[in-house]
């Protein structure tokens, strides 16, 4: 069961992933995000880590998405098409990620017992928890106990962004540019379509 | 008996997908938003019984809030423009 | 696990949930517009997610599981449809009309009383 599941998983995240890279339509990309972001959190519950589940679907799908739609009210709604060609990122992506294949096949198997980073720490965390912590799933035990300062910087992290947004959306509000270009494509027409309907009151 | 609840989610959620690629409209992609998040909920809950351990049904309640919230918020940002109250000093636009 | 006709009442309520879930999504993929998109995507998504919900209310027996599952059922119910209607206030007031059929005598994008 499990195999199928995780591949099918994955690859809704590939797609969803590849889907925000082509696109151009901005909001289409937020929207993509949240559902990557919502992908993430089921592959965690299948991969038994419940509360990192929990602060996925929180922080990636409600917040994110909520604080790049304020920024996006600073800026247009399409992206502009890039000027210069695709060949040399094209190379350096290729030639890197062909070293980090070529680096990682040294690694042991995932998940192999008798792998190094299982034989030193892991054994402590796993036979030291229930005396001293009393904590039942091994993730959130790390995640809230033994790495509780990384947890601490990660709150700080998505505390500060907020209020930056906060800071630059609310105090002057930047008059739109596009309007009526956007208004069209709302509704899926073409930007310079000549009916266009009045722009909507508040 | 699961496996068939969670295959039929995972057809549903690829569809939704092509959805989102391909909506014309923006109302369209908000749509297929919702739809993805409601399924998302319901596979976190199937999977749970499918593997034993159904105590993950907190994480679906807490996605179906949000997922509601979100939506609401995105519908609400697209119809006023702008995220948080209007400034005191600023008319009617 | 619990008793035969248990079981077939849980399978019941299960597999015609998920019929309704993939046929609610098929109908968001080919239906030819927004409005009936909304239709298939949020009527035919809630109705089947509660069956589903039921299915596996059904099959936990009396327990805290229910009750959770029964809350999830209760929450989706509620915010099911008032999504779906928000959806479609939203998209009539920024000005996306429905496609209606054509008739000899009037606009195609018709005045819509």
């Amino acid at each position: 069961m499990s195999p199928w599941l995780d591949f099918v998983l994955f690859s809704i995240l590939a797609a969803t992933a590849v889907g925000v890279v082509i696109l151009r339509n901005l909001f289409a990309v937020v929207m993509l995000g949240a559902v990557f972001s919502l992908v993430t959190a089921a592959l965690f519950v299948v991969m038994d880590a419940p509360d990192v589940a929990f602060t996925e679907a929180a922080v990636g799908a409600g917040i994110t998405t909520v604080l790049l739609l304020g920024a996006l009210t600073l800026t247009t709604r399409h992206e502009r098409p890039g000027s210069s060609g695709i060949a040399i990122p094209l190379a350096v992506s290729l030639i890197t990620g062909a070293v980090l294949v070529y680096g990682s096949l040294d690694l042991p198997r995932f998940g192999s017992p008798d792998a190094p980073i299982h034989l030193h720490l892991a054994p402590e965390f796993l036979v030291g928890r229930e005396p001293e912590i009393d904590i039942p799933n091994i993730v959130t035990a790390i995640l809230a106990s033994y790495r509780g300062f990384d947890t601490l910087g990660e709150v700080i992290v998505v505390f500060t962004a907020g209020i930056g947004v906060l800071l630059l959306i609310g105090r002057h509000h930047v008059g739109r540019r596009n309007r009526v270009e956007d208004a069209a494509d709302d509704k899926g027409e073409a930007p310079d379509s000549p009916a266009q309907s009045p722009p909507e009151s508040t | 008996m699961f496996l068939v609840a969670a295959v039929a989610l995972l057809i549903a959620m690829a569809l939704a997908l092509i959805r989102l690629f391909i909506g014309p409209s923006l109302y369209d992609r908000v749509l297929a938003v919702n739809v993805f998040g409601t399924k998302t909920v319901l596979l976190i809950g199937v999977v749970g019984f499918l593997t034993g351990r159904p105590d993950w049904l907190d994480i679906s309640l807490l996605y179906a809030l949000i997922n509601f919230i979100g939506t609401l918020a995105i519908l609400k940002f697209f119809r006023y423009r702008r995220l948080g109250d209007r400034p005191p000093s600023e008319q009617r636009p | 696990m619990i008793g035969t006709a248990a079981d077939i009442a849980s399978w019941l309520f299960i597999v015609s949930g998920s019929a309704g879930i993939v046929i609610s999504a098929l109908g968001l993929l080919r239906l030819p517009d927004f409005y009936t998109r909304l239709h298939a995507g949020g009527v035919t998504d809630t109705f089947g997610a509660e069956l589903l919900i039921i299915g596996l209310a059904i099959q936990s027996g009396v327990s805290l599981i229910t009750a959770k599952l029964l809350i999830i059922g209760l929450f989706l119910f509620f915010t099911g449809p008032t999504a779906t209607h928000a959806t479609a206030n939203a998209a009539w007031v920024a000005g996306l009309k429905p496609r209606l059929a054509e008739r000899p005598d009037e606009r195609p994008d018709g005045d819509n009383p």
